[in-house]
């Protein structure tokens, strides 16, 4: 391709993903780009050779520049994140193959042919025009959101939220006087909802956000503190089905966090049946450009823990 | 932006090299769904006979342009898929809500999820409409 001469630094082969353990149970792995730091015409060349044509083509109906990118990096970030994991052999992320399930939720399609083998993991992909992350667990199902920390629907919120949410939720955002923090809640509101939704994998008909209640409660940690010691207040994420017995609503575990200071994200994750009722989700957070750089950013403030609020 | 114009002139040879019409799979002629989504193809024949009328696909347009706040010039047709356009899944919801209001309808989750393009929602529409009035 006449396309080589732009090229400053890169070599025809990109250098080797730098390969990682797999999350353990109820452990979450997520992983971020910021399109604006993308700027390299060759790196993004480099990209699209890892996708399959039918990727690419989807690609190029983008219409225009910013989505072409966007849907790429969208495309890049999942197939890199999921071949880091294969620490055996290198697994080339060309060599990746998707599906979609039943009810189109997107997985990896694992074949007998690859020279690499299946790995138990799951994932979930979300983006914004500033921001695309995916999140990896292993064997239990996830959904995440992100969504802009300044999105502003179009429509008002409070008519938005009568039209689509719970009347519990629909009580809870009008009782909020100030309107900034009105909207902020209503955008966090949104992303619980939406990974609670991806996380299940059957469609949104399946859950029509009106049929569940996503809400703040109060626990109390009493089983993380030796005996004498003061009492932990809490406040969890839970989520209530009002139609669904055969889902039981205690199964799922919800994340909201600030990532970036730009963006809320929820991540809903399925407990692991292994695990203690109160066991928390570990998260671990990366900020990549993948092949170029991955900085871990878990424990600074580019990821800020909203949904836990830890009083002693 | 700079980088970003410098950005758009290169893109082009990037589309057009990736011009492969090679067609296998699970890559069908509309979008890049499942197989089980092949029900597109059918709804592709229907619409033929039953497609909505210009002024309905007018409408829709305009509220998808709103909605997404797109540059005037930008084209949007009955073929415009709401994703290619960027909606997210945030402004799809909106879209359907601006529909609501504007046609006086109330639209099922189960078949929003099927709108797709600019079309779907008004052939949607007028069945709805049409249902509304029987």
């Amino acid at each position: 391709m006449n396309i080589r001469c732009f090229q400053r630094n890169f070599s025809a082969a990109l250098p080797p993903l730098v390969p990682l353990q797999l999350p353990s149970p109820m452990e979450t792995h997520l992983w971020y780009v910021l399109p604006d730091e993308v700027k390299s015409w060759g790196l993004l060349n480099q990209y699209s050779e890892l996708l399959s044509p039918c990727e690419r083509e989807g690609v190029n109906r983008m219409r225009g520049d910013q989505l072409k990118k966007r849907a790429l990096l969208a495309r890049a970030l999942v197939r890199t994140t999921i071949a880091r994991y294969q620490t055996n052999s290198q697994m080339n992320p060309r060599s990746l193959k998707f599906r979609k399930n039943l009810y189109g939720k997107p997985e990896v399609e694992w074949r007998d042919e690859d020279n690499f083998s299946p790995l138990p993991l799951q994932f979930n992909l979300s983006h914004t025009s500033t921001m695309i992350a995916c999140g990896v667990t292993v064997n239990v199902p996830i959904g995440i959101d992100i969504e802009e920390k300044q999105r502003r629907t179009k429509n008002n919120l409070i008519a938005f939220a009568q039209r689509y949410f719970s009347a519990y939720e629909v009580k809870v955002l009008t009782t909020i006087s100030d309107p900034e923090v009105q909207r902020q809640e209503f955008i966090k509101l949104w992303t619980l909802k939406e990974a609670y939704v991806k996380a299940l994998g059957k469609g949104f008909s399946a859950v029509p956000f009106k049929t569940f209640t996503i809400r703040f409660r109060e626990t109390t940690l009493r089983n993380f503190h030796p005996p004498g010691s003061s009492v932990s207040e809490a406040s969890d994420i839970i989520v209530e089905s009002f139609d669904d017995p055969t889902n039981p609503t205690n199964n799922w575990q919800f994340t909201l966090l600030e990532v970036a200071g730009s963006h809320y994200g929820a991540i809903c994750i399925k407990k692991d049946r292994t695990a203690g009722a109160n066991e928390l989700m570990k998260l671990t957070v990366w900020k990549t450009v993948p092949f170029v750089e991955d900085v871990c950013v878990s424990g600074t403030d580019a990821v800020v823990d909203l949904g836990r609020i830890i009083e002693q | 932006m700079a980088s970003s114009t410098g950005l758009s002139l290169k893109f082009s040879p990037l589309s057009t090299s990736f011009k492969q019409n090679k067609v296998r799979g699970i890559c069908n002629v509309n979008s890049v769904s499942l197989p089980s989504r092949g029900m597109r193809l059918g709804s592709l024949r229907l619409r033929v006979s039953c497609a909505a009328k210009p002024e309905t696909v007018d409408k829709v347009c305009s509220i998808v342009r709103k909605q997404l706040a797109l540059p005037k010039d930008s084209p949007v047709t009955g073929e415009s898929k709401f994703s290619a356009l960027g909606a997210d899944s945030l402004d799809t919801v909106e879209i359907v809500m601006g529909l609501e209001e504007e046609f006086g309808i109330s639209v099922e989750e189960e078949s929003a999820q099927h709108i797709l393009t600019v079309q779907d929602a008004a052939d949607l529409i007028e069945k709805l409409v049409e249902q509304k009035s029987a």
